[in-house]
């Protein structure tokens, strides 16, 4: 009950009294503004593109004291007056807020509500609690005095900033002394990810926080690894569930995806993973010659084969578009033959050789009904040919017919 | 009684036979350019005919236009052949007639008491484009659905009844099935049946005034000095020209088979480079040259204006032209003709510098 009125009364005082304050003057953001102390001078400074700022909040929402009294009485304790939170009260000063629903509700009618119970499952939190206050807390990664909302590519936490964020402090020298690896950074702006979000800008690359969780950030356990890559790679993650490699990898206490894919740094797959040879992502495992070597050296020589046969389908559909042929039916046949060189590697997952194989029959045929539609192309082609030059001579002689007969009717 | 006689007893044919064998061609310098009437004749005949069998196969709605011309030209037996120079051919067709209506300008054959021949030569000129126009789209392509978008874009500039017109191509305010379907009945109905009307007068008013000669070949008062029968010997001669026109039909549909495309996605980004068939071109030109304010009217408003007037003037030229081709009025139509010739070539070619659309 006293909490509900302590909000009603504090909702209140920031709606009422922001526009106000706003349209009055800031005593806070007045003086600060005009002292020399970096220190004290740059929260007033940036806080005037904050997006609280810009939403009608104060200084007094997170500090207290009285905005409207001009002297240095305004900080004065008996006004409401706290100073700067520590580091370990920030978490909880601004959840006062963003983890009130109804509050949230004033500013957005589908908020996003911080979960204290999530933040909690963070392993910044956890440490945070065991007094360990080198770790993250909200002003690390959403910055303060300046704070910009996640959609705001200025933002240290607007999607491609992500990473660059985790890294500030999980580099070498500031995680000097916790026990955990600091080369994520390095390996993810190297790995397919990394490169489509950082220099692609393709934003629907994850980052970090899509494998790790933001608030409740922590490494994925052994065993929800498959879980956190097919929350994008689902029919990968499905097909991989239902397979004898999972219930193996169980068996030796090996993560799914992982083992196969590595994790900061995962590559874009190709076809040379698909060996038991020196230098193939099977060999980790499985030796030269073993039944799983075969059984995998079929599958590559499979879609090898279709792969080679999607080529030579494509470059004959080209050859006939380029003499101005209608290929439409070749194209689509070939989109199912490409489409199937998708699928079997979506497949392989399955580790199973006759679902694979399947796949495989399929793209054969659309591939070969390609293939057909281009020869016939060509061949029309050919006959068009051959027929306008008949065409052409038939037409030649009855133009020397009708010169004759004009000839001799003017004879 | 024989079948002829029997069937010159009932349909009159003697008459007929009278027609042809007074009917004569003047033979002078300028004679070449009475065949460009024939062979526009030719050309729109190859259109009926090859038109007649396109619609055997199509289908007009946005759901099966596209898959009924591509199955017309990948599973018909010469189904690519038709379509081919069914477009060719509509190409062709306007080239001869532009050839036809403006040797007819330049040898002054609009002088009385051939004005009104002027007149339906005229709005036939435009009928043609129109076919055209409402033909482009029918494929439903990419490429078709985005310059006909253009098109008709255009035309809603037009001053007053802009808007209404353009609605009234579209049927709404977009390009859609219903466009394609309202097109079509433009296509097969519509056009065709004041094409025949027209057509019907402008054939019989060139057999009642019979050909004009040119003025500067015209002798007042004497007869001409040297004239051909038109059956057999002018017939044979455009037979000639219209076999040449076959032969060349047949050559470009099957070096250059007329492109289907992708099909039209109205939500698919406007391919690059549109352009409107090459008889648009001048006026495509024209309005992208126009800066887009003018003393502070709106640029392409101005040009389509301009076009009307300028289009309104071709068409009054009999009435403006001195009545006997001759003194210095004369001289001043013939270098509009010049000039207008000129404009032509010239902004089509700055149209098309980029390639083919």
């Amino acid at each position: 009950m006293r909490a509900t009125l302590r909000f009603t009364l504090l909702a209140g005082l920031l709606l009422l009294g922001a526009p106000a304050a706003r349209a009055a003057k800031d005593s806070c953001v007045d003086c600060h503004r005009g002292l020399d102390a970096p220190r004290l001078k740059a929260p007033a400074v940036g806080f005037a593109h904050d997006i609280h700022a810009e939403r009608g909040l104060t200084c007094a929402a997170c500090h207290g004291g009285d905005p409207a009294d001009p002297e240095p009485s305004a900080m004065d304790p008996d006004k409401g007056f706290k100073g700067a939170p520590g580091r370990a009260e920030i978490a909880g000063l601004c959840a006062s807020c963003h983890a009130n629903v109804a509050f949230m509700k004033l500013y957005n009618p589908r908020p996003y509500v911080f979960s204290v119970a999530e933040w909690q499952t963070s392993v910044h939190a956890k440490l945070a609690a065991q007094g360990d206050l080198k770790v993250a807390t909200c002003t690390d990664c959403h910055g303060v005095h300046g704070i910009r909302p996640p959609t705001d590519p200025a933002a240290p936490v607007f999607k491609t900033n992500v990473p660059r964020t985790c890294a500030k402090c999980h580099n070498a020298d500031y995680m000097k002394d916790h026990a955990i690896r600091t080369d994520q950074f390095a390996l993810y702006a190297k790995s397919a990810h990394g490169v489509a979000l950082l220099e692609e800008g393709d934003a629907s690359a994850p980052a970090c926080n899509d494998c790790h969780g933001n608030h409740g950030a922590a490494p994925p356990g052994l065993k929800d690894v498959a879980m956190v890559c097919g929350t994008c790679h689902g029919r990968e993650a499905e097909l991989f569930e239902g397979s004898r490699m999972k219930a193996g990898l169980d068996a030796l206490g090996k993560p799914g995806c992982v083992t196969c894919h590595g994790n900061h740094g995962v590559q874009h797959p190709t076809d040379a993973m698909l060996s038991a040879a020196p230098g193939g992502t099977c060999a980790g495992c499985h030796q030269p010659g073993s039944a799983a070597a075969q059984g995998t050296d079929a599958i590559v020589s499979g879609f090898q084969g279709l792969q080679n046969s999607v080529t030579h389908a494509d470059s004959l559909l080209q050859v006939a578009e380029v003499r101005g042929m209608e290929t439409g039916p070749g194209r689509e046949g070939l989109k199912v033959a490409q489409d199937a060189l998708v699928g079997v590697r979506a497949g392989l997952h399955s580790f199973d050789p006759k679902q694979i194989g399947a796949v495989l029959a399929e793209g054969a045929a659309s591939s070969r009904k390609a293939t057909d539609c281009g020869r016939e192309a060509l061949r029309d082609w050919r006959n068009r040919r051959l027929g306008m030059v008949l065409s052409l001579v038939v037409i030649l002689i009855l133009i020397g017919l009708v010169v004759a007969k004009i000839r001799q009717i003017e004879k | 009684m024989s079948l002829n006689d029997w069937l010159r007893e009932r349909l009159g044919l003697e008459a007929l036979d009278h027609v042809i064998e007074k009917k004569r061609v003047p033979v002078h310098r300028h004679t070449f350019w009475y065949y460009w009437g024939g062979m526009t004749l030719f050309l729109f005949g190859v259109q009926v005919a090859t038109g007649i069998l396109l619609v055997l196969y199509y289908r007009p709605s946005a759901d099966e236009a596209y898959e009924s011309v591509r199955f017309l030209m990948t599973q018909v037996s010469f189904g690519w052949l038709i379509r081919s120079i069914h477009s060719w051919s509509a190409n062709l067709l306007v080239g001869a007639a532009m050839i036809h209506m403006f040797s007819a300008f330049m040898l002054k054959a609009y002088r009385r008491p051939r004005e009104v021949t002027w007149l339906t030569g005229m709005a036939l000129f435009v009928l043609c484009l129109a076919f055209g126009f409402s033909g482009y789209l029918l494929p439903w392509n990419q490429l078709a659905f985005f310059a006909t978008k253009v098109g008709t874009d255009i035309m809603g500039s037009v001053p007053l009844v802009g808007p209404f017109l353009a609605r009234l191509l579209r049927g709404g305010d977009q390009i859609t099935g219903g466009t394609l379907t309202r097109f079509f009945g433009f296509h097969v109905a519509i056009l065709p049946l004041c094409m025949t009307a027209l057509l019907g007068i402008h054939l019989f008013l060139v057999q009642w005034h019979g050909m004009s000669v040119p003025p500067g070949v015209e002798q007042p008062g004497a007869a001409l000095k040297k004239e051909m029968k038109f059956v057999p010997d002018f017939l044979l001669r455009d037979l000639v020209g219209w076999l040449a026109a076959l032969g060349a039909l047949a050559l470009l549909a099957a070096l250059f088979p007329w492109e289907l495309g992708q099909k039209a996605d109205p939500y698919a980004f406007a391919p690059a480079g549109i352009k409107p068939e090459w008889y648009f071109g001048y006026m495509f030109q024209t309005l992208r040259m126009i800066p887009a304010r003018v003393l502070g009217i709106e640029g392409e408003k101005l040009g389509i204006v301009g076009f009307g007037l300028a289009g309104l003037v071709w068409a009054l030229a009999p009435f403006l032209d001195a009545s006997d081709g001759r003194g210095a009025r004369a001289r001043f139509w013939s270098v509009v003709g010049a000039l207008a010739i000129v404009y032509v070539i010239v902004f089509t070619l700055l149209a098309y510098r980029g390639g083919r659309s």
